[in-house]
């Protein structure tokens, strides 16, 4: 028990700049909303996390498991949906909806990983785009999901705890805050444990890992599936943030891409790199928006990102953290 | 320990593995050896679970293992070292010999443990923290045994592990592999090109040529004999001696 405690919160294999920078991390997020007081700004910090959220769940599979999954949109949408619709139909608390939210998307990611990891690389990455498309194509088209039009959920008066819904986006920002570290203690519990090494074993060598006694295939399903169910997590989150959701706001391609993109440009397989990803991406991103209002729709967005990732990829895969992690151990040297 | 009877092993047309019969007792070194394609990696990937024989039996302790897929074979008590060097390039080499630890428990600290010991017997403790692309083949050749000896085989089988190593170092492997043979009671099968170390090591060999067991017995003997020679060296040559 100890040990599952140490495993959870401590950091101790990590370097002592690690633990400080996350510790002035952690600060920075509990003032923030004290020190930056416009209604946009502290919009950009809550988006920020949650978007460091998405990237630590989707580094799952796209870092430590080297799979490129361009679906983990409608895992969001799975989370966002049931939180909404079990909201509005039965008034369940928010609370109780995140699990169930989890569940759903979890267990629709198990259903199709049997065929999904018959695919490899870019044949992998094409399919879990499709497959996210035609989910969005399909809550588009039923009408039990609200359709086009979208859910939304009534408005309560003042802060309330059970529905989580606040005046003040200072309640949404420690609300995502705590997702998060949930989320961000059980990635560093998960690239210790004995499954995380599996994970990284099958990404580096297929092989290998099997020689070592490493089930290959039912590796990569479980890390599918609990991918999945982590994405549910943030699309809960954005139910209630927003109260109002639709097919092109929970499940659309750039969203899935945009996650994605946080993961390798701040450094995937690292614990940092989403967070460093999402604290680049996401102002660029709201930036972007203002900047070019209604011609984004264009894909002038898509552009700038398409640039990033060549860069990315050209000179250093490993990303931003990469660079940092180098430097650092020049150095030290 | 382990019996092979009748392996047939065809890819399409061609049979590369062609009617293998052989034993293996406990406790014993076996080597094989023949020249290029005579289908002694083919016969490994067969027993290691990476190729599905054709046809014909491999017993393990009296189970039929034919076909079973690699991690199951590794659990059962066989690891193996692959030819072309498959060091996970991403992890430390603690991290590497780890993971083949974690093949029999599930507890990080025990893995850990377990890992740094062997490390510490193939005089890898140095560079446990290191990634492994950079290291010398040497060291690189060490961390694979190391790695494989931690799912704590009953059988290992090594796939030329002297390849590109100089005659230092290939004693220097041999003196750790006996020592651990020694240690942990492995019994040892294993393919090599480097003549010097599989005659040193081994206390029988097999010898293959174009998909056929050609000879068994003693090292000594067997390089002697006349189809052993003329499958390395040519028809001529053994006629001439």
């Amino acid at each position: 028990m100890g040990q599952l405690l140490t495993d959870i919160f401590f950091f101790n294999d990590r370097p002592r700049f690690e633990r400080v920078g996350f510790l002035i991390f952690i600060l920075i997020i509990l003032i923030f909303p004290w020190i930056v007081t416009s209604a946009y700004g502290r919009a950009v910090a809550i988006k920020f996390l949650l978007f460091a959220l998405f990237g630590l769940g989707w580094n799952l599979i796209g870092g430590y498991g080297g799979q490129v999954d361009l679906g983990q949109a409608k895992n969001v949408g799975f989370g966002a949906y049931a939180t909404a619709l079990m909201i509005v139909w039965w008034k369940v608390p928010f609370w109780l909806t995140i699990i169930p939210g989890m569940i759903i998307a979890a267990a629709e990611s198990f259903a199709i990983a049997y065929p999904m990891f018959r695919l490899k690389g870019h044949y992998f990455a094409i399919a879990t785009l499709c497959v996210a498309l035609v989910w969005k194509e399909l809550f588009i088209f039923w009408d039990w999901t609200g359709g086009a039009r979208g859910v939304e959920i009534p408005i309560r008066s003042g802060a309330d705890f059970v529905y989580m819904q606040f005046n003040s986006p200072i309640y949404y920002h420690y609300f995502i805050f705590f997702l998060f570290l949930l989320q961000f203690f059980f990635m560093n519990w998960f690239r210790k444990s004995k499954l995380g090494y599996a994970v990284q074993a099958v990404r580096d060598n297929e092989e290998a890992a099997a020689s070592l006694g490493i089930n290959v295939y039912r590796t990569k399903v479980v890390n599918y599936t609990i991918t999945g169910g982590l994405g549910a997590l943030g699309g809960s989150f954005m139910a209630v943030y927003y109260l109002y959701i639709d097919p092109d706001a929970v499940m659309p391609l750039d969203l899935s891409i945009l996650i994605a993109m946080t993961v390798m440009v701040g450094g995937a397989g690292s614990i940092w790199g989403p967070i460093i990803g999402a604290a680049i991406l996401i102002p660029l991103d709201m930036y972007l928006g203002a900047w070019l209002g209604a011609q984004k729709r264009l894909g002038i967005d898509f552009m700038v990102y398409a640039v990033i990732m060549m860069v990315i990829a050209a000179k250093e895969p490993r990303g931003i953290w990469g660079i940092i992690e180098r430097k650092i151990k020049k150095e030290t040297r | 320990m382990l019996e092979v009877k009748n392996l047939v092993k065809a890819f399409g047309g061609l049979v590369a593995n062609g009617d293998i019969s052989f034993e293996l007792q406990e406790g014993e070194v076996l080597g094989l050896i023949g020249p290029n394609g005579a289908g002694k990696s083919t016969l490994f990937n067969c027993i290691a679970g990476y190729y599905k024989p054709t046809a014909g039996k491999i017993l393990f302790e009296g189970k039929d293992i034919a076909g079973w897929p690699p991690h199951l074979v590794t659990r059962e008590g066989i690891a193996r070292t692959f030819q072309g060097m498959k060091i996970m390039p991403n992890l430390t080499v603690e991290e590497n010999v780890m993971i083949g630890a974690f093949c029999r428990t599930n507890e990080r600290q025990v893995a850990k443990k377990e890992a740094r010991e062997i490390l510490n017997l193939m005089g890898l403790t140095e560079f446990g923290k290191e990634l492994p692309s950079g290291l010398p083949i040497s060291v690189q050749k060490r961390i694979e045994l190391a790695r494989a000896i931690a799912t704590k085989p009953k059988l290992l089988m090594l796939d030329e592990l002297a390849a590109g190593l100089n005659p230092l170092e290939t004693k220097e492997i041999i003196r750790t592999l006996q020592r651990f043979k020694e240690e942990r009671k492995l019994t040892l099968f294993l393919t090599e090109h480097v003549m010097e170390f599989i005659m040193t090591i081994s206390e029988r060999v097999i010898v293959m040529a174009a998909g056929k067991k050609i000879a068994e017995g003693r090292p000594e003997e067997v390089a002697r004999q006349d189809k052993v020679v003329e499958a390395y060296l040519g028809e001529r040559y053994a006629k001439g001696r």
